[in-house]
């Protein structure tokens, strides 16, 4: 048996190798078999032609029996292949702008596609490097039940849930943002950027050190115990030139001295997509940053054969019962970003993104992906539609082909191989297109204050990706085209070369409306995008960013306190102001679009209660320098602005923004009016103490609430189409924060930053700028996700209609060519030009018409859908949808201009000789 | 004998008659062909269509192996013989030929 197959093996290797040869011995042997059989009929009396024929007759069809001899060799299918292989190109090699066009335009399309789903990979399904199984890893975080509510764990369910669990191997906590830290040299400050982890949280995750240790559960947690770090391996190389004596050497971060124990191997950055450039243990997190927040988001390693749903009930049971047991009743998130609505812990399979966000971000690539899609479809309707078409072309040549004995199941595999290779020209060019794409998105990305991996690696779920979708693509639309082609009914297109009236045709104009239709889709799209976009970026945000730079100190790494620290941000901002170029400057702990905070314990006022029942308000608020409104031109309604005489020990002061006001004290004047802040939780809020995200002091130990006294009213923030927040604004000088920016606006609208530089360096030269930028260049989350939505379906929708405006000037250019011969006839017969123009016209624009009414009732669809979303897009949009009608009728006409022309100019006398 | 009096082949015996062809010596297509209908006197017309694909695969799986040499007709003609492993198979299937014909007698003629 095995001899057999062994022989078997050989022999077909050397078929393969010995084609030519085997072919012409094939021809010699049933050559000789012809001449031998013709032999014996002539001696049976005929004559030698009849006997010739006999022979053959008798042989039966020649081509069948020698294609059928050279599949019993075993080597057809590869033969085969290789020859459609070198037919199609030779093919597409002879219709050079046909290939050019739809390779380009599938490439185009293909590449658009490539580069969405590489952020969908990044984001969402891309495993951490450098990671042991990273398939077991979960993610942990508050969660409703059905929906994740706040990133981050509330100590004490994380450490519970560290004694408790047992279906987890291991769970660990980690900051997902990194840090700013400041690392100091004799010469100066050094920002490094730190993640907290739990001691546990390398082993867990099973990262190796590249030179020294890692943290073990061996290191104490107590705070402030393990004064130890580990260095990322970027880092090492390039603070220290990997010098391997790093290790012991102690270092003097944020004033504390901590020692390095260890380098991470090499491709291990952290696992979200912040990059770390060293790693504290938890219990320093307080003691390097007592001001910073450090809030901590879970992981955690499933057991063998653990399944997540498991592993979330036993997480969810473990966390239902330290809760009960807590004194101030449930916690789930981390404290100060208190959320009444997550009532449990979940569990899900990690990814770069925390849990809370994914959804949103899954659902604006969804969105993406969709629109990418579309223009897939659209291109590929096109080139179907052209496909077909050369399958009329080449009617003839196949009915030719069919009529000496070629095989339609082998026509149809030739004509598929040439889509194919088409396509695999397309897909090749689009995955280097979708490099260049991906590159161009991580150059317009926003300024981040933190580094973080922006890249966008072309791995193998990549590759996979584009070639299984160029492969989809090629089979769904080479498919139809290739059977039709090989249909070809032999005897009638052989004996009239008349033009058959065929399904081929109508498939074609179908072809034509879906691609109309799904292009009409997208330019709506485009259209709200584009008109959504504005509306979140125009004028109506409440301040105007141009011209404004804002540099980010950390006052806490240079060692400043309270007073002390408030006292360099005044002298600070003194200095900025007498620059020739500054207009005006000031300072504040948080920028418009950079977040907001909430209070821990929301304020309450005389005579008014929220909307939802609570007892207390929850506004977002800002701690600000005198000036601030000035600088960002945000409207003073009344009352006053601070001043330098809100100051410490004086009055404590509110400023209040309009929405504020309004929900308050509806109706009446704010100025003089008291607002109560509270330090200590509302009882029955859940709030059980401990550091906030951004909030008040969190050594501030509760105290009686504060009462403040309402000096001003502002203009309100908006972001997006939301309702605008209320806002609280209390001096700086009142409310000191470690975390500040100073805001400066230019006379000219020129960047600020490397002024703003010098002076914090004159100051105090340990002082490090953490990051500056211009404020019109900080751009909401929300207005990202509009302007990539708007940017993305604005490319989709003009490579669509370009497409559509291609296939209709396709189509209608090959009628024309078709009708020559009536339309002769017809202008023989006494039909004016302007009959033949309507004629050809009415055909063109009948598709368009069928194609834009089915793609706007579609669109309609699609709107109501996005309407639903947070984009703020209106769900009927009358102009846009009118817009669009009309755009496409302009293009149809174009588009059907040159064959009209061609129409018109038809002579009777040559189309009548035409044939 | 007329024509509708021959037989069709059953699925997979071309092989066999092949076989058992050229187990007395090593003969060109054609002669296969001539000498299984005179053997079976006329009674079984090789498709001839199907001759020439069966020699490949037979000489892929190696059962028989072809030679070019000079025919009768002092023609260049491509000979085939039944290699060893042919021989085994020609004698296996034979065997197997018999019983199943064998069997196939018993069931036909039960009443």
């Amino acid at each position: 048996m095995l001899t057999e197959l062994w022989h078997d093996l050989r022999y077909r290797v050397r078929a393969l190798f010995r084609r030519a040869d085997l072919d012409r011995e094939l021809d010699l042997e049933i050559d000789a078999h012809l001449e031998r059989e013709a032999a014996v009929y002539e001696r049976q009396g005929m004559t030698s032609d009849a006997a010739r024929r006999q022979a053959r007759l008798a042989f039966g069809a020649l081509q069948d029996v020698k294609e059928r001899s050279r599949d019993a060799r075993g080597t057809a299918l590869v033969e085969s292949l290789v020859q459609d292989v070198r037919y199609g190109s030779r093919m597409l090699v002879r219709h050079p702008l046909f290939t050019l066009t739809a390779a380009l335009s599938l490439a185009v399309c293909i590449g658009a596609n490539t580069t969405v789903f590489t952020l969908v990979n990044r984001l969402l399904l891309r495993e951490p490097p450098g990671v042991v199984e990273p398939h077991r890893l979960v993610d942990i975080a508050p969660t409703d039940g059905s929906r994740f509510r706040e990133p981050f764990v509330h100590a004490t369910l994380l450490d519970g849930l560290r004694r408790h669990v047992t279906l987890l191997e291991s769970v660990y906590g980690h900051t997902l943002e990194v840090q700013p830290l400041s690392v100091r040299a004799d010469d100066g400050a050094e920002i490094v950027f730190g993640a907290v982890v739990t001691t546990n949280y390398f082993s867990a995750l099973g990262v190796r050190p590249a030179i020294g240790r890692l943290f073990t559960t061996n290191d104490r947690e107590q705070p402030g115990e393990s004064p130890i770090a580990v260095l990322s391996h970027a880092a090492w190389l390039r603070r220290f030139d990997g010098d391997p004596s790093v290790l012991g050497r102690t270092l003097d971060i944020n004033g504390q001295a901590i020692t390095i124990v260890g380098v991470a191997s090499e491709p291990f950055r952290g696992t979200s997509v912040a990059l770390a450039d060293i790693w504290l243990p938890a219990s320093m997190a307080s003691t390097v940053r007592p001001t910073g927040p450090w809030p901590l988001a879970a992981g955690g390693r499933l057991r063998g054969g653990v399944t997540i749903a498991q592993a979330a009930a036993e997480v969810q049971s473990i966390a239902a019962e330290i809760q009960n047991a807590l004194p101030g009743g449930p916690v789930m998130a981390a404290p100060g970003i208190r959320d009444r609505r997550a009532d449990g812990l979940g569990v899900v399979a990690a990814s770069p993104l925390p849990p809370v966000v994914r959804g949103l971000v899954a659902g604006l690539l969804t969105l993406l992906m969709g629109m990418v899609s579309l223009v897939l479809a659209i291109a590929c309707a096109n080139v179907a539609g052209v496909l077909l078409a050369r399958g009329t072309a080449r009617r003839r040549e196949i009915a030719v082909r069919l009529a000496i004995g070629a095989g339609r199941r082998r026509l149809s595999r030739q004509l598929l191989t040439e889509t194919l290779l088409l396509f695999a020209l397309g897909g090749a060019a689009g995955v280097v297109l979708a490099r260049v794409m991906t590159t161009v998105i991580v150059r317009v990305l926003p300024p981040l204050p933190v580094p973080i991996d922006t890249s966008l690696p072309l791995d193998w779920r990549v590759l996979l990706f584009t070639a299984g979708l160029s492969l989809l693509a090629a089979v769904s639309c080479g498919l139809v085209p290739a059977l039709q082609s090989s249909r070809a009914d032999v005897v009638s297109t052989l004996k009239s070369d008349g033009p058959g009236v065929s399904d081929r045709g109508r498939l074609r104009h179908t072809f034509l409306v879906v691609q109309v239709a799904v292009s009409v889709v997208l330019v709506v799209a485009a259209g709200l995008f584009v008109g959504a976009t504005r509306r979140a970026a125009g004028t109506d945000t409440g301040f105007d960013p141009h011209g404004v730079e804002a540099a980010a100190l950390d006052l806490s790494l240079a060692g400043y306190a309270d007073a002390s620290g408030a006292a360099v941000v005044q002298d600070l901002v003194a200095r900025v102001q007498t620059l020739p170029n500054v207009a005006s400057a000031s300072a504040a702990l948080l920028l418009p679009r950079g977040g907001q905070s909430r209070l821990c314990c929301g304020v309450t006022v005389q005579g008014a209660a929220p909307a939802d029942g609570e007892g207390r308000f929850h506004p977002s608020w800002n701690s600000v320098e005198p000036g601030f409104f000035g600088t960002l031109r945000i409207p003073l309604l009344a009352g006053r602005d601070f001043t330098g005489a809100d100051r410490a020990r004086t009055e404590p002061v509110v400023i209040v923004s309009e929405a504020g006001a309004r929900s308050f004290w509806p109706g009446e004047d704010a100025i003089g009016k008291h607002v109560l802040w509270h330090t200590d939780p509302a009882p029955g809020s859940g709030y059980a103490g401990g550091p906030g995200l951004v909030g008040p002091n969190p050594n501030d130990a509760p105290r009686d609430p504060i009462q403040l006294t309402v000096v001003g009213v502002v203009g309100d923030m908006r972001t997006g189409s939301s309702q605008p927040p209320a806002l609280l604004y209390v001096p700086f000088q009142q409310r000191y924060q470690a975390r500040v920016s100073v805001v400066a606006r230019s006379r000219d609208g020129g960047r600020l930053a490397r002024d703003i530089r010098a002076i914090v360096a004159d100051i105090d030269p340990r002082l490090p700028v953490v990051s500056s930028s211009s404020l019109a260049d900080v751009v909401s989350p929300v207005l990202l996700q509009l302007r990539l939505a708007a940017v993305v379906s604005a490319t989709a929708g003009f490579i669509g209609m370009v497409l559509a405006a291609i296939g209709v000037y396709g189509v209608t250019t090959h009628t024309v060519a078709r009708r020559t011969r009536e339309i002769g006839i017809r202008i023989a017969m006494g039909a004016q030009r302007a009959d033949v123009v309507g004629l050809v016209l009415r055909q063109g624009m009948a598709l368009v018409l069928v194609g834009g009414a089915v793609g706007l009732v579609l669109a309609a669809i699609a709107g109501r859908l996005l309407a639903n979303r947070l984009f703020g897009i209106p769900p009927i949009a009358p102009l846009t949808f009118a817009a669009a009608a009309a755009l496409f009728a302009v293009v149809g006409m174009v588009a059907c201009y040159v064959p009209v022309r061609r129409a018109a100019r038809i002579s009777p006398v040559d189309a009548l000789r035409h044939e | 004998m007329a024509d509708n009096d021959r037989l069709d082949l059953p699925q997979g015996t071309l092989d066999l008659l092949i076989l058992k062809a050229l187990s007395l010596e090593s003969m060109h297509g054609w002669a296969i062909s001539e000498r299984i209908r005179q053997v079976s006197r006329e009674a079984v017309q090789v498709p001839q269509g199907s001759l020439y694909p069966a020699l490949h695969r037979l000489e892929r799986r190696g059962w028989i192996s072809a030679t070019w040499g000079i025919s009768d007709n002092n023609r260049q003609a491509k000979y085939y013989a039944l290699t060893r492993l042919g021989r085994k198979h020609l004698v296996a299937e034979t065997a197997q030929w018999a019983r199943l014909t064998t069997a196939v007698g018993f069931v036909l003629d039960m009443s």
